[in-house]
């Protein structure tokens, strides 16, 4: 199944890139300045460059931090993670898409509903309890549901798309 | 029927609880599946195995990175440190997660986890530095790596069992809940399901009680529609509720029309209206009652058209519900009384008969032995004057019809007596010998007429002193044997006496033989009836009233005797009685002396009669039994007589003019005269019992009947006079009257007497008849100077002529100086 994903994920990509050169956007992003942490490809709006929408940090920064407090499975005691809203992230980057298929540095991907991106909902995180996430430590980004506030974000499935290492997202 | 609901009630309360307790515990139950698939939904373990597998999988690609960086020295070690972060970050995951802090404790996983993060950690510094020095540790790397890969699947495989074991009992948990819940779900079916039945069990009973109210309820209006007496039911104001169709038809108006209305207005007669508001009234006061639950009681009620009739009245209360009722049951009982007011009236009338039949018996025997008395008593005087021989032959013939006839009038009055129910039994003490040989004797003559032997005699052993009834037992024989010398000629006739059980009482038979006739068979079944008379050659001549054997089974029966006869046509019968006596010892006689020798004579004696010819016999009788006698003819000349001087018996006749025995009887008694305390003896023909009473009522001491008996009077004077001197003597006065015997003198000295006392009585009533007072004051004017009383005559000449001049405020004067003058008139003594 990751398999026939990641398949589908690079057919994706491949056509993004065909699709790329024709629609020279609609709207331009700033040029990331330091490392680009995460790259949205696909159906979005707003690129800079290449049809993507690359964010450094401070380009993450720059939309607004949200804190997310809450338990994880995968962590002990409680912790507040600060991020981006997937929301205003996709809304950033006009996402027209229904899903997103987010991929990790090791080309892990789980596929999201573009319906998960409420407000309140989850955030791209980067810092956990106030520090920058290496990547040993699950950073530089996380997806994070809100857990403990919501019932509904502590199931197997959401629990599947809370990615860690995030570096890819592709909108379609 | 209680101890059905105590069952029902337990079990229903029994089956409340199981139902709550089972849906308890389904409550705890579902909470706990909802917990179940709550801690199921929320998916807290994530997908563990993927993660370990991917553990593993991290571990190989970071593996494959080193070799592949080994293998080619051109490339990048970037992916050598992005695959060790992914792994190193994977290594965190487990060692650092809430989800694996379970499989932690065990140490199976802990310690290469432990070992794998230690290396791991140890080789941070080479891959955070230098990249020459990292590329020159490359197979230091993959030596390490190599020796890790077995930790690492340690860690995985560990994890994957632990989870599997954890998730097996997850869902054997799971399992158990479940099947916890489906029992109790059972469970709780089965109370729901009992809890069903019972309910159609209880709604059955329901259903079959409501039925059998409907048929309860049919039948008792029914009952109440057909009852035949009314039924008005009212509330405790006497508010009409219910009228039955009795009640409609009774009281003649409609349920429709009555209802609701006040009972009292409707059924009850006016002049009782104020009593049943009164009643009512008590009844609501303090729930006082006076007819209610008192059973039947007479009343009268009221129709509709104002008619009032009696009624039979039961009143009880009831309660329907919280509401008091009273039940009124009413019966028109107006045919009912009508009915008993002819019976009544028909025992009336059937009482006044016998009544009637009593006295018009009373007054025939005496109507009839009065005069037969008289022809008797004639007879014999006659026999004693010279006569020739054929008025000798009619004399005695007459005499013979003339005893024959008393003999039925006695039969009649004995019927009449027994039936009366006055003629008790009066057992004394008599000596059976002397009884039968008194019978032989005085039957012997009779007997003999015909040619008949008569004697007796005991068989085996004799019982003599007994207490029996002896004037009935007399009387029996005396008619058996009668019959006997009836019915036989030129035979014998016997009485055997046996004692047939011994005791006390003892038991006697009494046989009555004779050669005679005999009765034929058909007869002997019906001779012991009243007026049954066997036609007879030889009786025929006899006859009788058919009253005899009547009177004996009668008086065998009132003896607790039984009676038969045996009997051969031609050769003779038997008539025997068995009749129970009470032997005695021989009672100490007073004195050999037999009452005749002690009779005293010479006693002064007063005789009050109205029937000249009766008077004549007794005066002949007592005369010869050595008695002076005084004659008066009614009560009143006996009042006076007796105010003048003591008698020692007065016999005193009942029915007589002027005054009757009794008025005078009470009057001597009442008087202070000298015979205030004198024996006097009613001397009637009428002989019933209840006449003896009225006797003794009015004073008198004893009776005597007509015809009189030498026997009885001797008796009578043996009684009262026993031992007594003549008073005359008393009086030491010399004899007014002629001594044994009456002179003609004295006669007519007593005729004026009497005569004269009869004028007086006769004038005391001031008859209306001025002639005949004159014509009898005359007449005994005449005899007064005769008789050495010219006061008398003087004064009754007087009389005489205020009677013949009609002037009646004289004449009462001149009665009543008469009167004064006969009081004052000396003893009358013929002048000369």
């Amino acid at each position: 199944m990751y398999t026939l994903t990641e398949r589908f994920t690079r057919v994706a990509a491949l056509l993004l890139l065909l699709l790329g050169a024709t629609s020279v956007a609609a709207g331009e992003l700033e040029e990331p300045t330091g490392p680009v942490l995460l790259t949205i490809s696909g159906d979005i709006e707003n690129t800079n460059g290449d049809g993507t929408a690359a964010f450094d940090l401070d380009m993450l920064r720059a939309l607004g931090a949200t804190d997310v407090t809450t338990e994880t499975i995968w962590t002990p005691g409680t912790i507040t993670f600060t991020g981006v809203e997937l929301k205003t992230l996709l809304d950033h980057v006009g996402a027209t898409g229904s899903e997103i298929d987010a991929t990790a540095i090791n080309d892990y991907t789980v596929v999201i509903p573009v319906s998960d991106a409420v407000a309140e909902g989850p955030i791209v995180a980067y810092e956990m309890d106030g520090k920058l996430m290496s990547r040993r430590d699950k950073g530089p980004l996380w997806l994070i549901y809100p857990y403990s506030s919501n019932a509904e974000y502590r199931t197997e499935v959401i629990y599947s798309r809370s990615i860690w290492q995030l570096d890819r997202m592709a909108i379609r | 029927m209680t101890l059905a609901t105590g069952f029902r009630r337990t079990g229903r309360a029994v089956l409340t609880v199981l139902a709550l307790l089972c849906l308890l515990a389904i409550a705890v139950l579902v909470r706990e599946v909802v917990k179940e698939l709550k801690f199921l939904s929320s998916a807290s373990s994530d997908n563990v195995h993927w993660t370990l597998s991917q553990a593993e999988v991290e571990f190989l690609e970071f593996r494959n990175a080193v070799n592949w960086a080994r293998t080619a020295p051109e490339t990048p070690l970037s992916s050598v440190i992005v695959e060790f972060d992914v792994f190193y970050s994977r290594t965190s995951t487990l060692a650092n997660g809430s989800l694996y802090s379970s499989l932690r404790e065990d140490p199976a996983f802990d310690a290469p986890l432990t070992e794998v993060r230690d290396r791991l950690n140890a080789m941070i510094p080479l891959i955070d530095g230098p990249r020459d020095e990292l590329r020159a540790n490359l197979d230091d790397l993959a030596a390490q790596a190599d020796e890790m890969r077995v930790l690492v699947r340690k860690i995985a495989t560990t994890g994957l069992q632990h989870f599997a074991l954890e998730s097996d009992e997850l869902r054997t948990s799971v399992a158990v809940t479940l099947l916890r819940l489906a029992v109790l779900t059972g469970l709780l079916l089965l109370a729901l399901a009992a809890l069903l039945m019972h309910a159609r069990r209880t709604a059955q009973q329901t259903e079959k009680r409501g039925k059998e109210l409907a048929i309860a309820y049919a039948r008792l209006n029914t009952i109440l529609n057909t009852s035949l007496d009314a039924v008005v039911v009212t509330d405790t104001t006497g508010r009409i509720q219910n009228f039955n169709p009795a009640a409609e038809r009774i009281f003649d108006c409609r349920l429709k029309d009555v209802r609701g209305k006040r009972v009292g207005d409707i059924i009850v007669p006016e002049h009782l209206r104020d009593a049943h508001e009164a009643g009512m009234a008590r009844f609501a006061a303090d729930g006082e009652h006076r007819v209610i639950g008192q059973g039947r009681v007479k009343l009268e009620a009221m129709r509709s058209n104002g008619e009032t009739f009696p009624v039979e009245l039961a009143i009880e209360t009831a309660h329907a519900g919280d509401e008091q009722l009273m039940v009124a049951f009413l019966r028109d009982i107006s045919h009912r009384l009508a009915a008993e007011n002819e019976l009544v009236q028909a025992r009336d009338k059937a009482l006044a008969g016998e009544q009637a039949k009593a006295e018009f018996l009373a007054m025939m025997t005496h109507e009839i032995r009065t005069p037969l008395n008289g022809i008797l008593g004639n007879l014999s005087l006659m026999e004693d004057t010279k006569l020739s021989s054929d008025q000798s032959r009619y004399m005695r013939n007459m005499k013979i019809s003339g005893e024959l006839l008393m003999r039925h009038v006695d039969a009649v009055l004995d019927v009449a007596r027994f039936e009366s129910g006055a003629d008790k039994a009066q057992e004394d003490v008599t000596h059976l010998g002397h009884l039968f040989q008194d019978i032989v004797d005085s039957q012997t003559s009779a007997a003999h007429a015909h040619g008949n032997a008569l004697q007796w005699g005991w068989v085996g052993t004799p019982e003599e002193w007994v207490e029996v009834d002896s004037s009935r037992l007399q009387q029996i024989l005396l008619n058996l044997v009668g019959n006997a010398i009836k019915f036989t000629r030129e035979g014998r006739i016997s009485i055997e006496a046996e004692v047939i059980e011994q005791g006390e009482p003892a038991k006697i038979e009494i046989r009555v033989s004779d050669t005679g006739s005999g009765i034929a068979e058909g007869d002997l079944a019906r001779i012991f009836e009243d007026f049954q008379t066997v036609s007879h050659q030889v009786s025929d001549s006899v006859g009788g009233t058919g009253l005899g054997l009547g009177i004996v089974r009668r008086f065998v029966q009132a003896m607790d005797g039984v009676i038969g006869v045996e009997s051969t046509l031609g050769e003779g019968s038997t008539f025997w009685l068995r009749i129970p006596v009470l032997p005695v010892e021989r009672p100490v006689e007073d004195s050999g002396a037999g009452p005749e020798s002690e009779a005293p004579s010479d006693l002064e004696i007063l005789l009050v009669e109205d029937n000249d010819i009766n008077m004549q016999l007794a005066y002949e009788v007592l005369v010869g039994m050595g008695h002076h006698v005084t004659e008066a003819r009614n009560g009143q000349e006996a009042v006076d007589i007796t105010a003048k001087r003591p008698f020692d018996l007065i016999l005193m006749d009942i029915r007589m003019p002027v005054m009757d025995g009794l008025t005078a009887t009470k009057m001597i008694r009442e008087g202070d005269g000298p015979n205030w305390n004198a024996p006097i003896v009613a001397f009637s023909a009428n002989v019933l019992p209840e006449a003896k009473d009225r006797f003794a009522a009015a004073g008198m001491s004893d009776f005597l009947g007509k015809p009189l008996q030498r026997t009885e009077l001797a008796q009578i004077i043996v009684r009262f006079c026993a031992g007594r001197d003549r008073r005359v003597k008393l009086d030491g006065a010399t004899p007014l009257l002629v001594e044994q015997k009456e002179s003609p003198m004295e006669k007519l000295r007593n005729r004026y007497m009497s005569e004269t006392s009869s004028l007086f009585e006769w004038l005391a009533g001031l008859p209306e008849d001025t002639h005949a007072i004159a014509d009898r004051a005359h007449q005994i004017a005449g005899s007064a100077a005769a008789f050495g009383q010219p006061g008398v005559r003087e004064a009754l000449l007087l009389v005489e002529q205020a009677a013949e001049a009609g002037d009646r405020e004289d004449l009462v004067v001149a009665i009543s100086e008469a009167q004064a003058a006969w009081k004052a008139a000396p003893e009358p003594s013929l002048v000369g």
